[in-house]
C-alpha cells in the first residue's frame, strides 16, 4: 500500500481548501470502506486523505416536524440509518437497503455519502434515495448547488462531482400520506453481498379513490448507473392497484432495464427478479399503506 | 453418553469432555504466531509471476531490467530450474515453467527482494513476449482425436492412469433389475478458502542444510520432496527440516507442496539468505489448488423390493495442466461407489484429462462428495422409479457390522442405521406437504480408522515426563486447527491420570517430531491417538511398576487418576505422580520416563484390482434437511439440518461437533454457492466477494447427534470425523429441493438460476 497523509479538517470550507493545496493528489474519504480497499489495491493511490469524518454538521440525521423534510448528512453511517425508529417507520425503503449493506462492521464505518459518490451500479443507498426524491446539496470551491439524487450519476464510478466538490447532504422532501415503499437485495448470500439486482418501489395512493398518484420504481445493476423505470411508473399513475396491475408494471420495468450477463448472474434471470420483485415490493407497498391507514 | 472407560469400569476423567482447544485463547487474542508473523533476520521476499495465457509458447523473457532494479537480489525463471525438480506424483510440474505455459496458474518467474513491493515492482519489469497457442477448456472435448495436445511428451491429454474396476456382473444385473436409473451429474471447481493464506519461509545454513517453515499438513511427505528437490538442484546428502507455524486451516489445501515452497528454495539457495513467500488472497484464490470437478455419468438399479442390483459409474475429471492429488481422487470416490450400502455389482471407470484449466488437488472429502452426489441423488429417483419411501430403500440396503464390501471392505462398527433414525426423529420426511418446503436425506461412508494410501499409514510419538508430572510428547500428526493437540492430550491425560493442561503437545518440527503420513483422510484422531496412546500406555506400565514397589500394591491394583497413583482396593495406599517420578529419577541407578511408539493401523493398501481394507475401520452418517425453494426466483433456503454421524466414540463432543458444524458449512456452500468460476482458463473471481462462501449469517443452526459405536481398534473407541461433515450435504440439498418443487439439479452449484430455469422447463 502506497503512504499517504492523512489530513483531518473540521469545516466543509477547511477540507475544501485542503483539497485545493494538493488538488491533483488528494481524495475525499469518509468511512472509507471504499477508499481504503482501493487505496490498498493500488487502485487508487492518493498522496493525501482528507478525512471529512470530523464536520459536525455533515454528520446530521434531522427531521423537520413542521416541513416534513428530512435531512440526511452525507456522514450519517448506514448504521446510523438503520438503528433509527424513524427511519425504519417513516422511509421503510431507507430500512430496507441500509440493514442489509455489507455486514455490522461496514454499516458502522460506511456512509451513505459515500455509498453515493463511490457510484458503483450496485450501491444500495442510492436506490431508495432515487425513489424517495432525493436531492443532494454539493458545496465546491465555486459554492453550493444541488441536483436531484438520480443526476449524481455518470457512469460507473464516476459522478457530477467536480474537483474538490462536497456531498453535504441529501434532502428527502415530505412524504405525502398513503405512501408506501419497500426495497430488496436480491443476492445469493445473506450478508457481505451486492445485489444481483436491487429492486425498490415507492407507491402513493389517493385518499378517496384508492387510485396510485405517484410511484416510483428505482434499480439498482440494471443499467450502468442507478435507475428508474420510468415506463413502469407511468404506467402504474392513475391506475387501481392491485397484484394484476403490479405484475404488468413488473413486467414493463423488466423490459426497460438494461441487466446484462456478468460472472455474478445472468440478465434472464436478473429480468425474472425484477418482474417478481417489482410485483412483491407493491404488494408491500400497499400492505404498509393499509397498515398506516 | 456412557461415559465409562471400559478397562478400569471408572468414569472418565478428561475422554468424553468438551474441552475448548487448547489455543483458542491465544488465537482469539492474536497471539498465535501463523507464517505472516515470522520474520528471520536478513529475509527476502519473494513474489511469482504467472502466465497471462491459458496456452502459449514463451517466445523470449527479458528479466534485465528487473535484475537491475535496486533491492533485487535474484530473478528466475524456467531455465534456472533444474529438469528434475518437478511436483506432483506424475512429475509433470516444474516449479518455474520453460519453453510453454499450460494455464494461467503458470510460473514464469520469481523474484527475490530486500520488500515485497520491490519484488513486485519487479515482477512488473519482467518481458515476455508469448506466441498464443489453441487452448481447450473442456474435459470431454480434450479427449477428442484432434484435441490439441497440452503436453507434447504424452501423445493424448488422457492421463495413464488405472481408475477402473468391475466386481460381479453389472451387465446381468442391470437385466436383472426392476428398475434402472440413470443419470449425468457435473460437480464445480472450489476451494478451501483458508483464512490464512499460503507462505513458506525458505533458508540454507553454511552447509547448505535447508529449513523451511511451511503450512504443511504432511510434514514427513514434504520433507521427502524437498530432499528431492535439494537432489535435482546437486545438494545431495543433505538435510531438510520443515517448521510448522501454526495453520490457519488445511481442508486437504496442504497435502502436496506446491510451487512457491520450491521456488522459495531455489531463491533462498541462489541469495543464501532466507526467502518468504506470501500469497495475498487473489494469489491464494488463483494459484492454490480447488477440489478435483467431476462429469459424472451413473445408473443404478434395484429388483421389486428396492434391493440395489447394481451400480455403474463413468468419470471424467479435468485434470488441468498439471497432475496433483486431484487425479487420485477416484481411490476415494470409490468408496462410496463400491460400499455405500449393498450393492454386490459395481464398474466404475474414471479418466482425467488434461486441459488449460487450473489443476485441483485434495480437499475434504477427497472425491468422496461428488461421487456420492451422483450416487445419493439416483437413489432418491430410483426410489420414486420404484415407488419406495426415500428413507426406506436406505434402510432395506444400508451396511451392517461384519460385511465385507466388494471391495473387501471389512466394516467393523457401523452406525448407519442409528444414524438413519437419528436424522429421521429430527426431520421427519413423511410428514404433510408445505408448498415450497421440502426435505431431503443422504448418507456417507468415510475412512475412519486410517487410510493406507501410502506404504505405510503410520505416526509415530515420543513421550517423555518431567520431575513434575508434566508431559512432552512428539507427535508426527499435524494440528491444522481442527484440534489434534486436544485429542493427543486428552488421550495421554486420561491414559496417565492427569489433566489437559499437564501435557504440552509438539507437533511442529521434524527434526524432533517422529514421522507421519500426513493429516488426511479423517485419520489423525484415529493413528496419531493410537500412537499417543501406544506411548502413554508404555509410559504407564513403568509408573505402575514403580508404584507397585513403593507402595506395596500389585501393579494390576493401581490406578492413574488426578494426578494420583492409588490402590484401588485400598485408596489409602496412594501418592502424588509427580512425587513418584521424583523418586524414580532421584534414586541411585535413576530414571525418567519416556517411550516412544509407532502405529501403523492394520489396514491394506488396495490391489491392482482395488480390493483391499483401506481402512481398519469406517465411519458413517446421514444427513437430514429441509428447505424452502422460491419457486419465482429459483432461490434455496435452508431451513433445517441435521448431521448425525457414528464417531466410534466423542473423544471432545465440543472439538467434535465444530467438525460437523463446518463440514456442514462447507458442503452447504458446495451445495449452494460457491464456485471458482473459470473463464477461458482465467480465474474470474479471486475475491470473497464473488466467490461466495457462506457467511455468518448464511450459517443455519445445525444440529449435529452422535452414534456411539465404540470401535474395538480406535484409541478408546474413536473413529475419524474430520471429513464426512461435507460428504452428503449436496444430495441431500439436492434431493430437497426435488421434494420441495419437483425438479432435479444435477449440476453444482444449485444456484438460483439453475432452479428457475428447470422450473420454467418443468412447466412448458
Ligand atoms: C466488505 C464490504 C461490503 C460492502 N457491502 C456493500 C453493500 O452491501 N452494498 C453497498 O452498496 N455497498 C457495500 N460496500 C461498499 C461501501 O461500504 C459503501 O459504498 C459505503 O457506503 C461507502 O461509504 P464510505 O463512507 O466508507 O465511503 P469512502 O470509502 O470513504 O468513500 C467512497 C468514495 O466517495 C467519496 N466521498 C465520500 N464521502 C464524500 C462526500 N461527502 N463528498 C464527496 N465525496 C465523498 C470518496 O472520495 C470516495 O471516492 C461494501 C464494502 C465493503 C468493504
Amino acid at each position: 500500500m502506497k503512504a499517504f497523509k492523512y489530513l483531518i479538517p473540521e469545516s466543509v470550507e477547511a477540507a475544501i481548501s485542503f483539497y485545493q493545496a494538493h488538488s491533483e493528489t488528494a481524495r475525499y474519504m469518509a468511512g472509507g470502506t471504499d477508499v481504503i480497499v482501493k487505496v490498498k489495491e493500488g487502485w487508487m493511490e492518493p498522496d493525501y486523505l482528507i478525512s471529512l469524518k470530523k464536520i459536525q454538521e455533515m454528520a446530521e440525521l434531522h427531521k423537520n416536524e413542521a416541513t416534513g423534510e428530512l435531512s440526511i448528512g452525507a456522514l450519517v453511517t448506514h448504521a446510523t440509518l438503520e438503528k433509527s425508529l424513524m427511519i425504519r417507520n417513516d422511509y421503510p425503503i431507507l430500512y430496507d437497503a441500509v440493514s442489509n449493506i455489507g455486514s455490522l462492521q461496514v454499516r458502522n464505518m460506511g456512509t451513505i455519502g459515500g455509498n453515493l459518490i463511490n457510484a458503483v451500479p450496485s450501491a444500495d443507498g442510492a436506490i431508495p434515495l432515487i425513489a424517495l426524491d432525493g436531492v443532494a446539496l454539493l458545496h465546491g470551491p465555486e459554492g453550493e448547488r444541488s441536483c436531484k439524487v438520480i443526476d449524481l450519476f455518470i457512469a460507473p464510478y464516476q459522478t457530477i462531482l467536480k474537483p474538490g466538490e462536497i456531498l453535504k447532504k441529501i434532502t428527502i422532501p415530505p412524504q405525502a400520506p398513503l405512501t408506501g415503499s419497500g426495497y430488496t437485495k436480491f443476492g445469493r448470500r445473506a450478508a457481505m453481498e451486492l445485489p444481483l439486482i436491487g429492486i425498490g418501489v415507492l407507491l402513493t395512493l389517493d385518499e378517496e379513490s384508492e387510485t396510485c398518484t405517484k410511484a416510483r420504481i428505482c434499480l439498482g445493476v440494471a443499467a450502468p448507473t442507478p435507475m428508474r423505470a420510468q415506463g413502469a411508473e407511468a404506467f402504474l399513475v392513475g391506475k387501481k392497484i392491485t397484484e394484476a396491475v403490479l405484475i404488468q408494471a413488473g413486467n414493463l420495468a423488466a423490459d426497460e432495464s438494461r441487466v446484462r450477463d456478468s460472472i455474478r448472474g445472468t440478465a434472464w434471470h436478473r429480468r425474472e427478479m425484477i418482474r417478481v420483485h417489482v410485483r412483491r415490493m407493491g404488494l408491500r407497498c400497499l400492505a404498509l399503506i393499509k397498515e398506516g391507514r | 453418553m456412557n461415559n465409562i472407560n471400559p478397562d478400569t469400569n471408572q468414569e472418565f476423567c478428561v475422554i468424553g469432555k468438551r474441552i475448548p482447544k487448547l489455543d483458542a485463547a491465544q488465537k482469539a487474542m492474536g497471539r498465535a504466531e501463523y507464517i505472516q508473523d515470522i520474520r528471520l533476520p536478513g529475509m527476502l521476499y519473494g513474489k511469482i509471476l504467472y502466465s497471462k495465457f491459458a496456452h502459449a509458447r514463451i517466445v523470449k523473457i527479458d528479466i534485465s531490467r528487473a535484475k537491475a532494479l535496486s533491492g533485487v537480489h535474484a530473478v528466475l525463471i524456467g531455465e534456472d530450474v533444474p529438469d528434475k525438480m518437478r511436483m506432483g506424483f506424475y512429475k509433470d510440474n516444474p516449479p518455474i515453467k520453460k519453453g510453454k505455459v499450460c494455464s494461467f496458474r503458470d510460473e514464469v518467474a520469481a523474484v527475490a527482494a530486500t520488500t515485497p513491493e520491490i519484488a513486485k515492482k519487479a515482477l512488473g519489469l519482467i518481458e515476455i513476449e508469448y506466441e498464443e497457442l489453441p487452448a481447450i477448456f473442456d474435459p470431454e472435448k480434450a479427449m477428442e482425436k484432434d484435441a490439441p495436445i497440452i503436453h507434447e511428451m504424452h501423445k493424448s491429454n488422457v492421463l495413464n492412469l488405472p481408475w477402473h474396476l468391475d466386481y460381479g456382473d453389472v451387465e446381468k444385473a442391470e437385466k436383472a433389475s426392476a428398475f434402472v436409473v440413470e443419470e449425468r451429474f457435473t460437480t464445480q471447481w472450489v476451494t478451501h478458502c483458508c483464512l490464512g493464506t499460503s507462505g513458506a519461509i525458505a533458508l540454507f545454513d553454511a552447509k547448505s542444510n535447508l529449513t523451511i517453515h511451511t503450512n504443511t499438513q504432511i510434514p514427513s511427505l514434504a520433507q521427502k520432496d524437498f530432499l528431492e528437490s535439494l537432489k535435482a538442484m546437486g545438494l545431495k546428502n543433505k538435510r531438510v527440516r520443515v517448521i510448522k507455524p501454526i495453520i490457519g486451516g488445511g481442508f486437504g489445501s496442504k497435502l502436496d507442496t506446491y510451487a512457491y515452497e520450491h521456488i522459495a528454495i531455489l531463491l533462498a539457495h541462489a541469495v543464501r539468505k532466507p526467502v518468504k513467500i506470501l500469497f495475498d488472497r487473489a494469489e491464494e484464490f488463483k494459484a492454490t489448488s480447488t477440489r478435483q470437478p467431476t462429469v459424472i455419468y451413473i445408473k443404478q438399479g434395484c429388483d421389486k423390493t428396492g434391493k440395489l442390483t447394481f451400480r455403474d459409474m463413468r468419470m471424467v475429471l479435468d485434470n488441468g495442466a498439471y497432475t496433483s492429488w486431484g487425479a487420485t481422487t477416484p481411490s476415494v470416490m470409490m468408496m462410496p461407489i463400491t460400499s455405500l450400502y449393498r450393492v454386490d455389482n459395481v464398474r466404475y471407470d474414471a479418466k482425467c484429462v488434461y486441459t488449460n484449466n487450473t489443476y485441483a488437488q485434495a480437499m475434504r472429502g477427497y472425491g468422496n462428495p461428488q461421487a456420492t452426489f451422483a450416487i445419493e441423488s439416483t437413489l432418491d429417483m430410483l426410489a420414486e422409479k420404484a415407488g419406495i419411501d426415500r428413507v426406506e430403500i436406505r434402510r432395506i440396503n444400508k451396511n451392517h457390522p461384519g460385511d465385507t464390501t466388494p471391495q473387501g471392505f471389512k466394516i467393523t462398527s457401523c452406525g448407519l442405521s442409528e444414524c438413519i433414525d437419528a436424522v429421521q426423529k429430527q426431520i421427519p420426511m413423511d410428514g404433510p406437504k408445505e408448498k415450497g418446503i421440502g426435505t431431503g436425506i443422504a448418507s456417507l461412508i468415510h475412512v475412519g480408522g486410517g487410510a493406507r494410501i501410502y506404504k505405510s499409514d503410520g505416526c509415530g510419538a515420543i513421550l517423555k515426563m518431567d520431575d513434575y508430572g508434566k508431559v512432552d510428547i512428539f507427535t508426527g500428526g499435524t494440528d491444522m486447527g481442527q484440534g489434534l493437540d486436544n485429542i493427543t492430550a486428552q488421550i495421554v491425560a486420561e491414559e496417565l491420570g492427569l489433566f489437559v493442561e499437564d501435557i504440552n503437545v509438539v507437533h511442529s518440527d521434524t527434526d524432533v517430531c517422529p514421522w507421519d503420513v500426513g493429516a488426511h483422510a479423517s485419520r489423525s484422531t484415529f493413528v496419531a491417538g493410537n500412537a499417543a496412546l501406544g506411548a502413554a500406555k508404555k509410559v504407564k506400565e513403568t509408573l505402575l511398576a514403580y508404584g507397585s514397589k513403593l507402595l506395596n500394591v500389585l501393579p494390576e491394583d493401581l490406578v492413574l487418576r488426578k494426578r494420583m497413583i492409588f490402590s484401588a482396593k485400598d485408596p489409602e495406599k496412594t501418592m502424588p505422580i509427580d512425587k513418584l517420578l521424583r523418586k524414580a529419577h532421584f534414586s541411585p541407578q535413576g530414571k525418567m520416563l519416556m517411550a516412544d511408539f509407532f502405529y501403523d493401523p492394520d489396514n491394506e493398501n488396495m490391489g491392482k484390482d482395488f480390493k483391499g481394507n483401506l481402512s481398519v475401520t469406517y465411519a458413517f452418517g446421514a444427513h437430514g434437511v429441509r428447505v424452502h425453494v422460491d419457486e419465482e426466483t429459483g432461490k434455496v433456503k435452508v431451513l433445517d439440518y441435521v448431521a448425525a454421524h457414528d464417531v466410534g466414540r466423542a473423544i471432545n463432543p465440543l472439538l467434535l461437533e465444530g467438525q460437523v458444524y463446518g463440514g456442514v458449512v462447507m458442503g452447504l456452500g458446495y451445495a449452494l454457492t460457491e464456485e471458482v468460476i473459470l473463464k477461458d482458463g482465467e480465474t474470474m473471481n479471486a475475491n470473497f466477494r464473488d466467490y461466495k462462501l457462506f457467511t455468518a449469517k448464511d450459517a443455519i443452526r445445525i444440529k449435529a447427534p452422535v452414534v456411539e459405536t465404540y470401535d474395538e481398534f480406535g484409541p478408546f473407541g474413536a473413529k475419524g470425523i474430520g471429513e464426512p461433515g461435507c460428504v452428503p450435504t449436496a444430495p441431500a440439498i439436492a434431493n430437497a429441493v426435488y421434494d420441495a418443487v419437483g425438479v432435479r439439479i444435477t449440476d453444482l452449484p444449485i444456484t438460483p438460476e439453475k432452479v428457475l430455469a428447470a422450473l420454467k422447463k418443468k412447466k412448458g
